[in-house]
């Protein structure tokens, strides 16, 4: 279907003094037809050029690839080669062309010339293949992200393509989204034989593949099953990535010698592969008690009662996004903030910096009433960073942006470099990124400096809405380490918005769960995650080893079933193969 | 929040509308606004009115759907209106000092009014029942002919129907852009002229380096579809002049018949 061979690429740089970047290394691979293959690799790995020399968007600068033995170099294929090969991109509103669902399906197939009736069965077709039937005639930017991703891939679907590449399609998804894709995937894949190419960061996406490639440097440095590749777990590591958490906790055990049978990539193999050791081990029933962290001692920073926010009242488009929210926000704590999409969950934050005012009830700020007079004191309280923070760059240096907060808080020019300094290291960035334009550095990079620009105003409160949205496993890691950091050394207090409900167990100190506009839980991730039932009526997951030792407490397995962080549950099943029962005082670390 | 302008958004219907060839709906739509500027008498202004309020019913559109459009602009409506009846010559009916308020002055504010208002309803009455798309579809066919002397009919209409596309994104991308600067201490609403425009440089670079990669994305996402131009593409909806549109303009011509007819009897 597809094969590289000996294939170098090189972007022509940007000016004369720059050297060219080389992001192809000397790849030969070949993709089978009906092959379900999923590449990983860090950001900046060369896997989106690998892709874009797929679908002849890119030329090789040396080597070639053919596409079912069409040359990509050759002009005159690069229609027929597109129609084959289908490409879907990362940003759901970036691809979508029409102001009709109907009319972008149709734009593909347009471009191809042929006769509507046929255009009108395919788009039929497709949008009923991926569920979107009855949204034909909507606007693209009244759907979901997922949603968009799908009538993309419904796009490409109306051209019966022989092969699908996705390029990161799914990292600017919420969990929900994700989902629907990746199941949308699956099937194209099971069902119409499509060859499809996924490329991706998320490790638990690559399980279900044929076969994982995995790069770095712009080279493939592993390839195999993903059952070989994900026991490959320092291998990865040392390539910025990580493996599926339950495989990394069957890794764990092994480390600390426990004998386990083969490897697991999913909860349900895991499951089966520790209910055998725990067996063999010959382990009583026990009766199961839950136990919970200490409350942090209540010093609240933050008082919301009955807070109300009606967005556009009195309109047809009226819409009540919180609904009667009264909660305290205690001093230095870490709280995560978790809902699905619409929830009320941004609407919630933007109220604690007075970008959103209540509809009714009150917000208090370190003993501010939130208002107009207080509105430029508050917002030097509370630093607020929006999802894709690297999105509001804007100065010409490094400097210059970070202090742009700064600058405008009647600070010395002395105190202002000590703040940067200060915040340069904490975030564990080089000065000589400072005199640099924002706009040349990495992804990870620029995330960071947006996030400087906020810390320098040194706020004591700092609010963040997905933090970690498109960074790979390796850059979310450092993420949560400097705010765990600053959390630490100056007693910040955090508030993070997340899908990522590993992250939030493992970071948090409580959990505040929202739907509809409401309160639903607010309590220690311990508690929260331990009403599972409840958050899966919510649309919400629960951290995959906490569902793994729930379902062995269920099955009569005495373990407990509030386990959550990798850690906890490797000690606790040490200790329970040692017969000591759980060890409590591990798992408060 | 500036994502929701309903002025003239399509609602889709099935009615006859809805139907015709978006060119028709063009062409007469500007013969009705010519129109609409040349009414005088009131005899005139309830022909005409009575004409828009069927094309109304004819849509299906609700008429409280069709009367909103109308809101943002009442207020500039009204100041139209009354700055005219001050301004207007003629027999006096009220006389406060210097301000004089006369017969006739009323009554051209009154018909400049709903002069206005029948504008206005008359343009969205063509948004509100043609897709964007079947629009630009329209503009692309009718400059079809121009192509000849170089003017590039199909890169203009799809160019439309781009920004027409984005429109929302790039408006929901402002308020968000402005949020993060907000929290970061920007101010624009207080200080001079000049020192606002200034404010709105964080909010305009990050808006055009985004507006640019979008277009760099979207190019990409474009050719990987196979897109190259006007060039062998067909089109899922064709857009053809049919029965209906015949009907429609022997419809049109009758109803100018109807309102300008006795001026040419008298």
């Amino acid at each position: 279907m597809i094969e590289f061979r000996d294939v170098y690429f090189e972007y022509r740089p940007q000016s004369t003094d720059q050297p060219a970047t080389r992001a192809i290394n000397g790849i030969t691979e070949r993709i089978r037809q009906g092959e379900f293959v999923a590449v990983l690799g860090r950001n900046g790995s060369g896997k989106s050029t690998m892709a874009r020399l797929m679908n002849a968007l890119l030329v090789p600068t040396q080597g070639t690839v053919w596409v079912e033995g069409m040359d990509t170099s050759r002009g005159e294929m690069v229609w027929e080669i597109r129609k084959t090969l289908g490409m879907v991109f990362q940003n759901p509103d970036n691809q979508i062309v029409a102001t009709t669902v109907e009319e972008d399906l149709a734009f593909g197939p347009e471009n191809l010339g042929l006769d509507p009736a046929e255009i009108r069965r395919r788009i039929d077709d497709a949008a009923r293949y991926v569920g979107m039937e009855e949204h034909m005639r909507h606007s693209p930017h009244m759907l979901s992200g997922g949603q968009k991703q799908r009538v993309a891939i419904a796009g490409i679907l109306a051209m019966e393509p022989r092969c699908i590449v996705l390029d990161e399609s799914t990292s600017m998804l919420d969990p929900r989204g994700r989902k629907e894709v990746l199941n949308l995937v699956r099937t194209l894949n099971r069902e119409r034989k499509i060859t499809i190419v996924l490329i991706t960061h998320h490790m638990e996406e690559a399980v279900d593949a044929d076969r994982v490639l995995v790069m770095d440097n712009g080279r493939i440095i592993m390839e195999g099953v993903p059952r070989d590749i994900f026991s490959r777990v320092d291998e990865l590591k040392k390539a910025g990535l990580n493996v599926p958490r339950v495989t990394q906790l069957m890794h764990e055990l092994k480390k600390r010698g426990i004998e386990l049978d083969g490897s697991a990539l999913t909860v349900e193999e895991a499951e089966e592969s520790l209910k055998r050791i725990l067996s063999r081990a010959g382990i009583p029933r026990r009766h199961m008690n839950g136990t919970s962290l200490p409350e942090k001692p209540g010093d609240p920073i933050v008082r919301i009662r009955d807070l109300t926010h009606v967005y556009m009242p009195g309109t047809t488009f009226e819409k009540k996004a919180l609904d009667n929210v009264s909660m305290d926000i205690m001093r230095g704590e870490i709280l995560g903030i978790i809902g699905r999409t619409g929830s009320g969950k941004s609407t919630l934050v933007q109220h604690l910096n007075g970008l959103l005012k209540p509809t009714s009830g009150s917000v208090e700020v370190d003993g501010l009433e939130c208002g107009k007079k207080t509105l430029k004191e508050l917002r030097q309280k509370v630093g607020l960073i929006f999802q894709y923070p690297e999105h509001q760059l804007f100065e010409e240096t490094v400097y210059k942006d970070i202090i742009f907060g700064p600058a405008r808080m009647g600070l010395s020019a002395e105190e202002i470099r000590e703040r940067v300094k200060r915040v340069l290291e904490i975030l564990g960035l080089s000065e000589d990124l400072l005199e640099k334009s924002p706009f040349e550095l990495s992804g990870g990079q620029k995330r960071r400096v947006a996030i400087a620009g906020v810390l320098a105003m040194e706020p004591k409160i700092l609010v963040l809405d997905e933090p970690t949205a498109g960074l790979d496993p390796q850059g979310s890691e450092e993420v949560f380490k400097f705010l765990t950091r600053l959390n630490r050394t100056s007693g910040t207090t955090i508030l993070i918005i997340s899908h990522n409900m590993d992250q939030v167990a493992a970071y948090c100190d409580r959990v505040a769960v929202l739907n509809d506009g409401r309160l639903e839980m607010l309590d220690t991730p311990r508690n929260v995650f331990g009403r599972e039932e409840r958050l899966r009526e919510l649309d919400l997951d629960i951290p995959e080893i906490t569902r793994l030792f729930r379902n062995l407490a269920r099955s009569g397995y005495p373990v407990s079933s509030d386990v959550l962080t990798i850690r906890e549950a490797a000690d606790e099943i040490a200790a329970i193969m040692q017969g000591q029962g759980p060890d409590k005082e591990g798992m408060l670390q | 929040m500036m994502r929701n302008i309903t002025l003239g958004q399509y609602i889709p219907g099935e009615s006859v509308l809805h139907r015709l060839d978006p060119r028709s709906k063009i062409i007469w739509t500007a013969v009705l606004m010519v129109a609409v500027f040349m009414i005088d008498t009131w005899q005139e202004y309830v022909v005409m009115g009575a004409f828009i309020a069927l094309l109304l019913v004819l849509s299906g559109i609700p008429v409280k759907q069709s009367l909103k459009g109308l809101k943002p602009l009442l207020l500039i409506l009204a100041i139209t209106a009354i700055l005219n009846i001050f301004f207007v010559k003629g027999t006096p009916l009220v006389e406060l000092g210097p301000v004089v308020i006369t017969y006739e002055g009323l009554i051209s504010a009154v018909m400049l009014f709903f002069r206005l208002v029948m504008l206005v309803v008359s343009a969205s009455l063509m948004t509100l029942t043609t897709t964007p798309m079947a629009m630009t579809d329209g503009i692309e066919r009718m400059m079809k002919p121009l192509e000849r002397i170089g003017v590039p009919a199909h890169e203009i209409a799809m160019m439309m129907s781009i920004a027409l596309r984005f429109i929302p994104t790039l408006m929901e991308e402002t308020d968000r852009i402005m949020k993060a600067q907000a929290s970061r201490g920007a101010d624009f609403d207080t200080g001079n002229l000049l020192k606002r425009v200034k404010s709105f440089i964080p909010v305009l670079v990050p808006l055009f380096v985004s507006a640019f990669k979008r277009a760099d994305e979207l190019a990409e996402a474009m050719e990987s579809r196979c897109y190259r131009g006007s060039k062998g593409r067909t089109r899922l909806k064709q857009i053809r002049f049919t029965m209906l549109d015949l009907e429609a303009s022997i419809a049109g011509i009758l109803f100018l018949a109807l309102l300008f007819g006795p001026r040419f009897l008298a």
